[in-house]
């Protein structure tokens, strides 16, 4: 039994940051209409940052996030204004094949860079659990957690309170009227972008205590955050955020049943149940 | 129907003459080979992915069906890859016929996203199982040279299979293409409930396109695995030195035509040699990041492909 | 004998709004039924019923005795029923006459294929513009491509959804005469949906009046023309003037 609530804290923990990994992934979708294959690199480059933050100025990721999340916002909004945006209206085939030529890119020239070193960073927090009865609770998993809820938060406020949020929303649901109310529907598409690149960057640098960088991390990613966000339906941020909750919780129970080498298999599985009979999404709406 | 003949004959006779002026273990034969399987590999993939627009991501999984299907069963029963390339073909059909169940109504990105992870699950169980030897891989016995086990020391032995492979692949998808299936293959890539509503049954149409690539893909698994004689779970199920190389290919050279997946493996296995040849052991994922390079300005540039490009004209396939 | 098609109570929801509510009516073999009814009466939405794109929340259709409602619209148009598309739907990607070869080729080897196509575009004059890529005709040529491409699956009951909107008066008389020879010498049953009045009233010797999903008449045209719901509902605005 206490097994059993150790997975699912764990699962909970770590789901709390697929969801924040993930949710730049359906705003990107919810706003620009673009399924964008990239996105898992930018963990990947987060991670990268803070790394370097780590060793050169000795920042601790969790700090370094904000550097993570500032150089993924200029990278993704650099992307949007010189190659997204012309294929916003372009066939499926297009946009597919230029975010995964942008993956290619993105990941190997991580490897040109920096090459296929693993990469990790030395914390005091690093191996440390708070106990709680028999269960453990790992800092590095706790502190992940609550700066992935901050942010969370964070973009919940700056969605519905805020003018950008306001604008955002209103270039999402129709991108003409926006435009005859005066939003420059261009620099949204580059904004929202960037904060959905950039969150993601984020949670690469919240996760660093506990994971490794390399160049090839982002591919072992995507099909989970395409699970989350399918899960929480594609474009909602709310169902996001839920979704990486659950399968956090699938992924830890999952190691009950499956052998340790199969553990994604129940998050593919999944994945491919939720794309045949509910593509809307369990949890949000997806938008038409 | 005429005009696709004519190229396929020609492609195979300029390849049987190249490669017999070259020595049978040099170098460029090897290449030659290797380009010969490319555009069999992605003529595999065009049949759904451009005659349908259904953009898998996910024809690793078939590869790697194929790949060790016939290499197990060599290892375990001495069959013959002849046999075990037909086993191959059978379990990637029944494969494509259990990931169609669930998938054949998705379009655009949701198909793309759905075939990938199938193709990583494959890799996920290929790496779990005891009969695949797991992440070390498993090697195909060499017992010398023979065309019943088909295997063969010299790079140059091969090229018959090669252009083998690549006719009765380039064959079947322009039979496919110019025939009825094509008509309807096309129609539903364009409008689904029109094509529906003409008539056309959407749904067993690209069942029967889906089948027919699989099959081919995991022929060209058997044949990749006995020219390699080594095999592991992450280089054959591999997305991106598979899944997105066989659609790179098509989508470079022209998808849904004929000569696209000549053009581009003419254009992309070259320029992968010369870079992993000479940069790689400096700079390495150079390959790659050029693909993804070229992957892009493709897309911007040249959408329809270098089939597109001007005094190609001639050449756009897939169509009587 | 049963009737060619026969409607009972068809009823097509999206959500919450109800589309189609409770539509029944019969068409015999060789009729020319105009439905006509205000924008967002449920005309199109009916349409794609009959053929099969949308499933009705209740009801029964059959052609010709058989039930067809919930099945596949290819299944539906091989036992005899298919439609035009409103604002068109060729395949763009394909020339004049592929489109028109892909209705045919479901039953017919290519040479058959080739030569029904053929015919059909002769019958509705775009023969000419067999080789042309779909996507350089003009508005009124699309539209009589979609006839050709419907005539090609040899259907029975063809319904024809504003396939004269951007017709000239003159194009709009060949059209009508092609298909009263539709009838006359295929006994084919037409349903037509036409915003041009004058047209409807000249070709259809009954018409179906649909008002916010509802059948609310359903006869000969002076009949319908006098009806006060109708006129109430549809021709007291804007077309009035050309009862």
């Amino acid at each position: 039994m206490s097994q059993l609530l150790q997975a699912v804290i764990d699962g909970l923990l770590i789901g709390g940051v697929y969801g924040v990994i993930s949710v730049g992934l359906s705003l990107v979708f919810g706003v620009l209409g673009i399924v964008n294959f990239a996105q898992a690199e930018f963990l990947m480059i987060g991670m990268y940052v803070a790394w370097f933050a780590w060793a050169w100025l000795g920042l601790d990721p969790i700090l370094a996030s904000v550097l993570s999340f500032a150089v993924g916002f200029l990278l993704g909004a650099a992307v949007q204004v010189t190659l997204v945006q012309r294929v916003m209206r372009a066939p499926h085939v297009a946009q597919i094949f230029l975010t995964v030529g942008l993956l290619a890119v993105l990941e190997n020239g991580a490897l040109m860079l920096f090459g296929s070193t693993f990469r990790s960073v030395q914390t005091p927090y690093q191996a440390s659990a708070l106990k709680l009865g028999p269960l453990f609770v790992s800092v590095p998993y706790l502190l992940a957690f609550c700066a992935a809820v901050l942010v969370s938060v964070g973009l919940w406020w700056l969605l519905a309170r805020t003018w950008l949020g306001r604008a955002i929303r209103a270039t999402a649901q129709n991108e003409m009227a926006a435009r005859a109310f005066g939003i420059n529907t261009g620099r949204i598409y580059a904004v929202a972008l960037g904060i959905g690149t950039g969150l993601t960057a984020f949670g690469g640098a919240i996760i660093l205590p506990y994971a490794t960088a390399s160049p090839a991390v982002g591919t072992q990613y995507v099909v989970l955050m395409f699970t989350v966000v399918v899960l929480g339906g594609l474009g909602s941020v709310m169902g996001a955020l839920l979704g990486g909750l659950a399968v956090g919780i699938i992924q830890a129970l999952s190691g009950f049943v499956l052998p340790i080498q199969l553990q994604n298999l129940a998050i593919f599985v999944v994945f491919i149940a939720l794309l045949a009979f509910r593509p809307e999404g369990l949890i949000g709406k997806a938008r038409s | 129907m005429i005009r696709a003949l004519i190229i396929i004959a020609g492609v195979s006779l300029a390849a049987w003459i190249v490669g017999s002026q070259l020595p049978a273990r040099s170098y460029e034969v090897r290449v030659l080979c290797l380009i010969l399987l490319a555009a069999s590999m992605a003529q595999s993939w065009n049949i759904i992915g451009g005659l349908a627009n259904q953009i898998s991501l996910g024809h690793g999984a078939f590869f790697g069906i194929g790949a060790y299907a016939s290499t197990i069963l060599q290892l375990s029963y001495g069959l013959s890859p002849w046999l075990g390339a037909l086993a191959g073909m059978a379990a990637a059909m029944l494969a494509a016929l259990l990931l169609s169940l669930p998938t054949m109504r998705l379009k655009g990105p949701y198909f793309a996203l759905a075939t990938l992870a199938f193709a990583e699950a494959c890799r996920v169980v290929a790496n779990a199982l005891p009969m695949t030897g797991g992440p070390q891989g498993v090697s195909v016995p060499f017992l010398g040279d023979s065309w019943a086990m088909l295997q063969f020391r010299a790079p140059g032995t091969y090229l018959p299979v090669f252009i083998g492979l690549f006719a009765l692949t380039s064959l079947v998808f322009a039979l496919l293409a110019n025939g009825r299936i094509g008509y309807q293959l096309r129609a539903l890539r364009e409008n689904e409930d029109a094509a529906e509503v003409a008539g056309v049954a959407t749904l067993r149409t690209k069942l029967i396109g889906s089948l027919a690539s699989a099959a081919l893909t995991a022929l060209c698994g058997t044949l990749f695995a006995q020219f390699t004689f080594f095999i592991d779970p992450d280089s054959v199920f591999s997305v991106s030195a598979i899944s997105i190389r066989m659609a790179l290919i098509a989508i470079v050279g022209g998808v849904g035509t004929l000569i696209g997946p000549i053009l581009g493996a003419l254009a992309i296995v070259p320029l992968e040699e010369v870079l992993s040849a000479t940069l790689s052991q400096y700079i390495g994922g150079i390959a790659p990041f050029t693909f993804g390079l070229v992957l892009i300005a493709i897309v911007l540039l040249r959408p329809r492909g270098l089939a597109s490009l001007p005094g190609l004209r001639l050449a756009e396939g897939g169509r009587p | 004998m049963s009737p060619r098609v026969c409607v009972r109570g068809v009823t097509v929801r999206f959500g919450g709004l109800i589309a189609v509510n409770d539509v029944g009516f019969e068409a015999a073999a060789g009729e020319i039924i105009g439905l006509i009814g205000p924008n967002g009466a449920g005309k199109t939405t009916l349409f794609s019923t009959l053929v099969g794109l949308v499933r009705p929340a209740a009801g029964s259709i059959s052609l010709d005795g058989a039930r067809i409602e919930g099945r596949k619209p290819h299944v539906i148009a091989r036992a005899g029923m298919t439609k035009t598309f409103q604002n068109t739907a060729l395949f763009p990607g394909m020339s004049l006459l592929d489109n028109v070869m892909t209705a045919a080729v479901v039953r017919e080897d290519l040479k058959s294929a080739r030569r029904t196509a053929e015919a059909c575009l002769e019958r509705v004059g775009l023969r000419k513009a067999a080789l042309a890529n779909v996507a350089d005709l003009t508005f009124p040529q699309k539209a009589l491509a979609e006839l050709a491409r419907a005539l090609a699956v040899k259907p029975r009951v063809l319904l024809l959804d504003e396939v004269m909107a951007a017709l000239t008066p003159a194009e709009m008389d060949e059209v009508m005469a092609t298909m009263r020879s539709l009838r006359d010498e295929d006994g084919m049953t037409l349903l037509v949906v036409e915003h041009h009045m004058r047209a409807i009233m000249r070709l259809c010797e009954r018409i179906l009046v649909l008002n916010f999903g509802r059948l609310i008449a359903d006869g000969p045209p002076s009949c319908v023309s006098a009806d006060p719901d109708v006129i109430r509902a549809y021709l007291g605005q804007d077309h009035a003037h050309h009862a």
